[in-house]
């Protein structure tokens, strides 16, 4: 697959090179000489210097041929400008962007991009998982963002530990896809399975619910 | 009408005059608090144009600039690429009914005409090419 990047920085640079390992073609557009001459280096002639919200660049780096345009640099206006000249002028089928401010993801589906990976939001989510409290961690927007699957754990002294899933009330809408014990077991949800302190709970909620379930679920005794 | 411009350079502080001359409100949004301070003294004291020391690309920089209640909101900020995040931010976001932004690059404009957004070159009098399509009159 051809692949155009735009930014070669600290996401496109490692991006480029694992997509060339698994045997890719790809270009880098890259405002700064420092960051091409790096990819160059390690890549060969694959990058330029040039500006992915400029025409004439895209079209020197043969955006027309490109199966997906790929926007990763530090800017978010010009990963969406860049996005939408690739789409618009020259009908890149699949276009995907990275954004630094997580308010701007919502946008940048809304006008059509593909593929919207909000940075903070990934960090946030590996964060999360590493801390010893049980917090919650959003795997993935559903349907325009209003809804979400997300996960979480039940805490050792929580009060809906010994309950039937039946049993507990969840927020309107929100319903638990998957139920893992600790040892890493999936319990069947057709039987009705008691929760169990450290279980891993699986839910798709509710965009606006989400706080609610969390509350239900990690409630203390 | 109430009307938020974004970016007190010329562009800008041209238009927060004109539109004021004619009885309109303007919120001006700047990142740089030395731009706002060459607005006409006698208007921001007056309160005709209020200024806002903000990162307008922000939801919440356009909410406390009242957007929910403006007719008007200009991206001049003098990049491309960010008047363009901005515009569409106020259309799809916030629903404003006329959003007008300045755009040098002749690919970016006519994508951005292309998605309802009015725009207007920078190279020859933009300002009053920005108070024809804002206020339907010839300056």
């Amino acid at each position: 697959m051809y692949l155009v990047i735009a930014g070669g920085g600290r996401v496109g640079a490692p991006l480029a090179s694992s997509l060339v390992s698994e045997g890719h073609e790809v270009f880098i557009l890259d405002k700064e000489e420092s960051a091409v001459d790096a990819i160059q280096r390690e890549l060969g002639m694959v990058a330029s210097v040039g500006d992915a919200t400029v025409l004439r660049s895209l079209n020197d780096a043969g955006t027309a041929r490109a199966a997906a345009f790929i926007a990763v640099t530090d800017s978010d206006e010009d990963n969406l400008a860049a996005c939408q000249l690739a789409r618009n002028n020259f009908d890149v089928p699949k276009t995907i962007a990275t954004v630094r401010d997580p308010e701007n993801a919502e946008l940048f589906e809304r006008v059509g991009i593909d593929l919207v990976v909000s940075s903070t939001d990934l960090v946030l989510a590996n964060l999360a998982t590493a801390l010893p409290a049980h917090p919650l961690i959003r795997l993935m927007p559903l349907a325009d963002r209003t809804e979400e699957l997300v996960t979480l754990k039940i805490p050792e002294a929580g009060s809906v530990v010994g309950r039937k899933l039946s049993e507990v009330t969840l927020p309107y809408g929100a319903s638990i896809v998957l139920l893992i014990n600790s040892e890493g077991r999936r319990k069947n949800l057709t039987e009705d399975p008691e929760i169990q302190a450290e279980d891993e709970v699986v839910a798709l909620s509710p965009t606006n619910t989400t706080d609610e379930l969390w509350e239900v679920l990690t409630e203390l005794r | 009408m109430n009307v938020i411009i974004i970016g007190s350079g010329n562009v800008g502080s041209n238009l927060s005059r004109q539109l004021t001359d004619r009885g309109h409100q303007v919120v001006m949004i700047d990142t740089d608090a030395d731009a706002l301070r060459k607005l006409p003294r006698g208007r921001v004291d007056s309160g005709v144009i209020q200024v806002l020391v903000r990162d307008g690309s922000l939801s919440s920089a356009l909410v406390e600039a009242g957007i929910s209640n403006s007719e008007v909101l200009i991206a001049a900020t003098g990049n491309d690429p960010l008047n363009g995040l901005i515009a569409q931010k106020a259309k799809e976001m916030f629903n404003v009914a006329k959003v007008v932004t300045a755009v040098k690059d002749t690919a970016l404009h006519s994508m951005y005409e292309s998605m309802g957004i009015d725009t207007v070159n920078k190279s020859e009098s933009v300002t009053g090419q920005l108070m024809q399509s804002i206020t339907g009159e010839q300056d």
